[in-house]
């Protein structure tokens, strides 16, 4: 472990990663309390494999995979929040629809494109350790983005959040804000994709909330500790995955789901204690 | 106090997509009424406080609205309890204070002085022990409350009960009508209702949607509308002292 430190020191490769692992877990803590109190989760999932179809037709024209994914996650997400208001398509059937066509949008194109598509993999997988400048900075300024915007409309975005209905007759512009916070999920989405890969993206911004959760019923404050336990998370993955040569997407899910379990048995443990004291008087 | 027009429905035909629920319906609130919905499920009392509320617009006609003053809050709403998240991290002191969002603006803290409305309020309706709760740790008569709370903390010209006696027993419902009756002192009321007995007693006048809508200035349930209602179990009769009169039912097993 001591031998990380000194490479994390030595290795710009290890700070990036570092730092990126941070900034997403600021904006998967915001973004995740959001998505799970509001039981977006598998819309979030279905927006995170509609984007495969953007990094597949972006291979093919040879521009920025990245760029694609936004792209397509962006028109997935508010094709998805436009539908939700009519009747005439259950929406989880249409996330569903979203979700197979994405992927197979994108690896038909993957297939089409010629030659070997040598990112391929990190964008399933998750690749922190080659993140680069460019996704340090489009993370930042999402951060700001989204950090300014969830202080300054703390409350209504809550009160929408809580109660759609109720908000609509105190005139609160309801749908400007649904819109803009889906935006947020997907650009949000597409940013992690760097660091743990679609197949495992949604881990980070559902257990971190879930697991505050437990402890926490106050939406702010869930914020906080979620952005807490990820950021451990992400640390901890990190340096199993440096330690054991394992894939580091896959080792942060794995203790993101220990702390998870942690956080819930010592909480039951302490219920359990709490209410046999109170029997026994 | 002035009695003025709060609202009026012109020949309003209303629904959803391409189906009509409410057609051709007129109707009118003014202050102090205290107006009894109620009808057969799918009859349209949903729509109708939609349409009141706003949230729906009008396939025909017009619904208008007259403000006295600009800054006057014209709804306090009461959803139905069964459309809320029961798990969703929300404490009971929010709840309250997103009643005051329309008067307060989107952005800034609640202030110390809303905060302090909001304890008062929780405590006429009984529940201020419970201000730091959350959602889920609340009853189902509990949470009526906070949500009755929510929709008075603005002082509403027109407070829109969606059956708010669901999930409540009776000595809650008791008290809600009590309590109702005392704010119709200060604004106008509009109940949605499965309960035919009770409210007859309470409120003044009678409105019965099944697609049309049946409203009299009286409180007394007439045959037409009972035929509406389609299932006429009981009828009030109103005098000094409100009772229930049983009328024959076609079922058997029932009054």
């Amino acid at each position: 472990m001591i031998a990380l430190f000194k490479d994390i020191l030595d290795y710009q490769f290890l700070r990036n990663a570092l730092v990126a692992a941070f900034l997403v877990s600021i904006v998967a803590g915001i973004i995740g309390t959001y998505i799970t109190s509001r039981r977006l989760v598998f819309l979030s999932g279905g927006i995170t494999h509609a984007s495969f179809g953007g990094i597949g037709i972006a291979y093919y024209l040879g521009v920025n995979p990245i760029f694609g994914a936004i792209v397509f996650s962006i028109l997935s997400a508010f094709g998805i929040e436009a539908l939700s208001h009519r009747k005439s398509m259950r929406e989880d059937s249409a996330i569903g629809i979203l979700w197979a066509f994405g992927m197979a949008v994108g690896i038909i194109f993957i297939f089409l494109t010629p030659g070997y598509a040598p990112n391929l993999l990190s964008f399933l997988f998750g690749s922190i350790l080659t993140v680069t400048n460019t996704d340090l900075l489009s993370l930042l300024v999402l951060n700001v983005a989204v950090i300014c915007f969830f202080i300054i409309f703390y409350k209504p975005i809550l009160y929408i959040a809580f109660d759609q209905e109720f908000a609509r007759t105190q005139k609160i512009p309801v749908a400007f804000f649904n819109y803009i916070l889906i935006a947020f999920i997907a650009i949000a989405i597409v940013l992690s994709i760097r660091v743990v890969g679609i197949i495992l993206l949604i881990s980070l911004f559902t257990i971190p909330p879930a697991t505050a959760n437990i402890f926490s019923n106050h939406f702010g404050r869930i914020i906080f500790w979620s952005i807490l336990l990820s950021f451990l998370g992400c640390f901890m993955g990190l340096i199993i995955s440096y330690g054991m040569n394992i894939p580091s997407g896959a080792a942060i899910v794995v203790v993101l789901v220990l702390l998870f379990g942690i956080v819930k048995v010592v909480v039951s443990s302490c219920n359990w204690f709490k209410r046999r004291s109170s029997m026994a008087q | 106090m002035r009695l003025s027009r709060i609202l009026d429905v012109v020949n309003v035909s209303a629904g959803y997509g391409s189906e009509v629920i409410l057609k051709d319906i007129n109707f009118e609130v003014v202050d102090n009424d205290f107006i009894g919905v109620i009808g057969p499920n799918g009859g349209g009392k949903t729509t109708l406080l939609k349409l009141l509320l706003g949230e729906i617009k009008p396939f025909q006609g017009r619904v208008n609205f007259y403000p006295s003053s600009k800054d006057e809050t014209l709804f306090g709403y009461l959803p139905q309890v069964s459309s809320i998240d029961r798990e969703f991290p929300i404490k009971v002191m929010d709840i309250v204070l997103s009643g005051l969002m329309n008067r307060n603006g989107l952005i800034g803290g609640s202030g110390k002085q809303n905060r302090t409305k909001a304890i008062d309020i929780l405590t006429i309706a009984g529940v201020d022990h419970l201000w730091n709760s959350s959602v889920g740790e609340l009853s189902g008569g509990q949470l009526q409350r906070v949500f009755l709370c929510r929709a008075l903390i603005s002082q509403p010209r027109l407070l829109i009960l969606d059956e708010p006696n669901t999930f409540v027993d009776n000595k809650f419902e008791k008290e809600l009508y009590e309590l109702l009756r005392e704010l119709n002192r200060r604004m106008a009321i509009i109940m949605v209702s499965h309960d035919v007995g009770t409210i007859t007693s309470y409120v003044k006048t009678i409105a019965c949607v099944n697609r049309h809508l049946h409203y009299h200035r009286s409180n007394r349930i007439t045959p037409e509308q009972l035929a509406a209602y389609e299932c006429p179990i009981q009828i009030i009769s109103h005098g000094k002292i409100p009772h229930t009169v049983l009328l024959n039912h076609n079922k058997e097993g029932q009054a």
